[in-house]
């Protein structure tokens, strides 16, 4: 019994959860919206309360997603399971794969030397050569690889760069959001630098049928991280002034950890070549055999030269980000489908029509006004499979390009700068203790507002001059 | 005799160990220190994880290693454990994820295999009481910041749930004093026996004075005395002299007054039904939250107390 409170306790937001459910259910249809609509509908927000306030392990909330689905008869369980698994899926698992594999070689150290031996000393030379190098990489695979790869450099660094690390708060905070911002802010460079990018071109081509290459996206957002390269390193060296400026004493504690490892292995030159192999790849055929199959040669690949091994897969694979993208790429079509979509983006177009913001390059600012927003609070993956049926709707119905709605869905779910649950690089540099809550705020509202003005400034002027012109006005 | 000991790296928790190690070194207990890191995400924990494992490539500490490590500091000071060098061969540091959830990391001294440091992510009292679930534990040992007027409404929850739902014996410690004076509290029943015994054990290591207390209402004087005669009994066959006390009055108040003039408060983790503690409150959660003394509720770990209710099922 006594167990029974404590379970009661613990499950309090699932209890909540679920009556809000069964009160959305209970209500009688508005109009324009079907009855199926209002189950799609309720399944929505019980699933958003479920991942901003996470009573469970988030993929129960992508598995519930699909039971409800069968159970309030909005599909059948073969359109469900079906709707669960796709070629943008195999792709997301195929990348967390080739990204498994690239964590688990000792890359890390080499590619710390190569930065310093670049930058020297200088701190904000090596703030640089960090952001630059994160976002590059970065911009090809997940940023969680990026910033568990380099985020042991930035220790190492903080570490021996003074007495008392305590005391260098500004230069921690420095190094390691460095990482961190770059990284986030090249994540919408390729469809591969993120789940939420393949999320998107999975709705794209399964509502509205519409497919954008893997080099178009690199197109249309490619440049958007060279830009962000500077604008980071700006905003970062403004808002954290160094205590100490040279680190001498750092490179060379580095440089003798590094030289532990010997020379570089045959192991770890082949493991960067079949990634470039996968990335040629994707540019040039994953348009005939698709971007999952083109993955899934990488990861053979890496099986069958030994470099990775099942087990390292098993065990380091992020399996529960799978489900919980399955979950919510089924409840985006479940929301097509049963027209929920298509009625929230008509109420929300009519909310923002006084303000002017209902087509062009006002509901563009809209729409990654919201995306931003949401993606603060809960995963940016979550809210890309969420919100974009709608916002591709929104465009639809309004005469905008879907294209762009798209790309600005995905791109500004990845804004994640301000807090530490937004995205998984915040996470884990926060997770090294060196970082406050704060530091994300003080310098991420920057990142956000610059980020921001970029992406709307790429889809006004930079967008409508490319061979597949996406004209916003 | 196996302890789990938490620390969260706040003076009052590193000094329940400092207390806790005096009587675990004696009884020549197993003792694991646990510390709990708040959780960012649930979904990135696997993240984490990663970059958790890159740090210890690099040889880097991750945060809360360094709350263990005073924590172990202490428990050598006590003598339970030999003096830990990051150099010495045969020195572990392992890092793996644990079972339920877990994240642990096994900070080992090569010749003090008896003292385990741990670290788990999520909500402290969850995790503390998962942990007491897998380990095994007889005791859990917190601190609690102890009373600070209104504040103490707030504070100690942890301690409080812990308390409530450990599946062992649990011992809050805030407040403590430097006397040996122990409260030992009976009403005669077989939890309230154990408790005697178990406490019984500790205050002989720490050389205790101790003093039975059992609480009757008016009418049951009597009954409280023969009480009082079983316990002294069962002390005296331990080889403690044992004062006897009897007061009228509510218990919860009686004790909670008597645990001023006391150093500690032993008691057995309370009969009744869940439904009637939750609508009537348990005497020692309240003696926990408003007693001014560390309180060691003694409770059998699950596999006594089936085999138990098998005896008196006979």
């Amino acid at each position: 019994m006594g167990g029974f409170f404590r379970f009661l306790i613990r499950r309090r937001w699932v209890l909540a959860g679920f009556l809000l459910g069964g009160i959305i259910l209970l209500m009688p249809p508005p109009a324009g919206l079907t009855a199926q609509g209002v189950k799609a509908l309720a399944i929505a927000a019980v699933a958003i309360l479920f991942f901003v306030t996470e009573p469970l392990p988030l993929p129960t909330v992508a598995i519930l997603i699909g039971v409800f689905e069968v159970l309030l008869g909005i599909t059948g369980p073969t359109e469900v399971s079906r709707s669960f698994i796709s070629d943008s899926l195999l792709f997301i698992l195929g990348s967390l794969m080739i990204a498994e594999t690239i964590v688990k070689q000792k890359l890390d150290k080499r590619l710390a030397l190569f930065i310093l031996r670049i930058t020297g000393p200088r701190v904000e030379r090596i703030v640089i050569g960090l952001i630059t190098v994160s976002a590059l990489i970065a911009s090809l695979i997940g940023e969680h690889t990026v910033v568990a790869m380099m985020m042991p450099v930035g220790m190492t660094l903080i570490a021996s760069a003074g007495p008392e690390p305590r005391q260098l708060k500004n230069l921690s905070s420095l190094i390691l959001l460095s990482i961190a911002y770059g990284a986030i802010a090249a994540g919408v460079g390729s469809p591969s630098g993120g789940a939420r990018n393949a999320i998107v071109m999975s709705y794209w081509r399964q509502l509205f049928h519409l497919n954008v290459s893997y080099l178009r996206w690199m197109e249309y957002l490619y440049p958007m991280v060279l830009l962000q390269i500077p604008i980071v390193a700006f905003v970062l060296l403004k808002t954290f002034r160094p205590e100490v400026v040279d680190l001498t004493h750092s490179i060379d504690q580095l440089r003798v950890r590094v030289a532990q490892e010997g020379t570089m292995k045959a192991r770890d030159n082949w493991t960067v070549v079949i990634f470039l192999i996968t990335v040629v790849l994707w540019i040039t055929v994953s348009d005939q055999i698709g971007l999952g199959t083109t993955a899934m040669i990488g990861v053979a690949l890496y099986l069958i030269s030994g470099i990775a091994r099942w087990e390292d897969y098993s065990r380091g694979i992020n399996w529960g980000i799978i489900v919980i993208y399955a979950g919510a790429i089924s409840l985006g079509i479940a929301m097509r489908d049963t027209g929920a979509a298509g009625w929230v983006a008509q109420i929300l177009l009519q909310w923002v029509e006084p303000l002017g913001l209902h087509g062009g390059i006002g509901l563009l600012f809209f729409i990654a006004v919201l995306t931003m927003s949401l993606a603060t609070v809960m995963s940016s993956g979550a809210t890309v499979g969420l919100v974009a049926p709608i916002t591709l709707h929104m465009a639809d119905l309004s005469g905008t390009s879907i294209v762009a709605a798209g790309l600005v869905t995905a791109a500004a779910s990845a804004f994640t700068y301000m807090t530490t649950m937004g995205s998984p690089a915040c996470g884990m540099v926060y997770s090294s203790g060196q970082l406050r809550r704060g530091d994300f705020l003080k310098a991420g509202w920057k990142m956000n507002m610059a980020s921001l003005g970029l992406l709307l400034l790429m889809a006004f002027a930079y967008w409508s001059l490319l061979t597949f012109p996406v004209g916003v006005s | 005799m196996k302890i789990l000991m938490c620390t969260d790296g706040q003076p009052f928790a590193e000094e329940a160990i400092r207390f806790g190690a005096k009587f675990a070194h004696q009884l020549d207990a197993d003792v694991t220190v646990l510390y709990v890191r708040a959780r960012e995400s649930g979904g990135d924990s696997i993240y984490l994880t990663t970059a958790r494992k890159k740090m210890t490539e690099w040889n880097l500490d991750i945060p809360g290693i360094e709350y263990l490590k005073r924590a172990k500091q202490i428990l050598t000071e006590a003598g339970l454990a030999s003096p830990l060098h990051e150099t010495e061969t045969g020195v572990r540091k392992t890092f793996r994820e644990s079972t339920e959830g877990g994240v642990e990391l096994h900070l080992i001294g090569r010749r003090d295999e008896r003292v385990r440091l741990k670290l788990r992510e999520g909500e402290s009292a969850e995790e503390i009481l998962t942990e007491a679930g897998l380990g095994r534990y007889d005791l859990i040992l917190t601190g609690s910041r102890g009373h600070q007027g209104f504040a103490s409404y707030f504070v100690g929850s942890t301690a409080l749930r812990i308390a409530e739902f450990a599946p062992c014996s649990v011992l809050i410690a805030k407040n403590i004093r430097k006397g040996r004076n122990f409260l030992m509290c009976t009403d005669g029943s077989g939890s309230a026996e154990k408790a005697e015994i178990f406490g019984a054990q500790i205050a002989q290591v720490l050389k205790a004075r101790v003093t039975i207390l059992s609480v009757a209402e008016e009418a049951s004087v009597d009954a409280a005395k023969d009480q009082l005669r079983r316990a002294e009994m069962i002390l005296a066959q331990m080889g403690i002299q044992a004062k006897v006390k009897v007061r009228v009055g509510r218990p919860s108040e009686v004790i909670i007054d008597e645990a001023k003039d006391h150093d500690i408060v032993v008691m057995g983790a309370s009969g009744g039904s869940a439904v009637r503690r939750f609508f009537l409150g348990s005497v020692p959660l309240k003696v926990i939250e408003y007693g001014a003394c560390p309180v060691l509720l003694v409770r059998d770990k699950p596999v006594t107390k089936r085999r138990a209710s098998a005896r008196a099922g006979r």
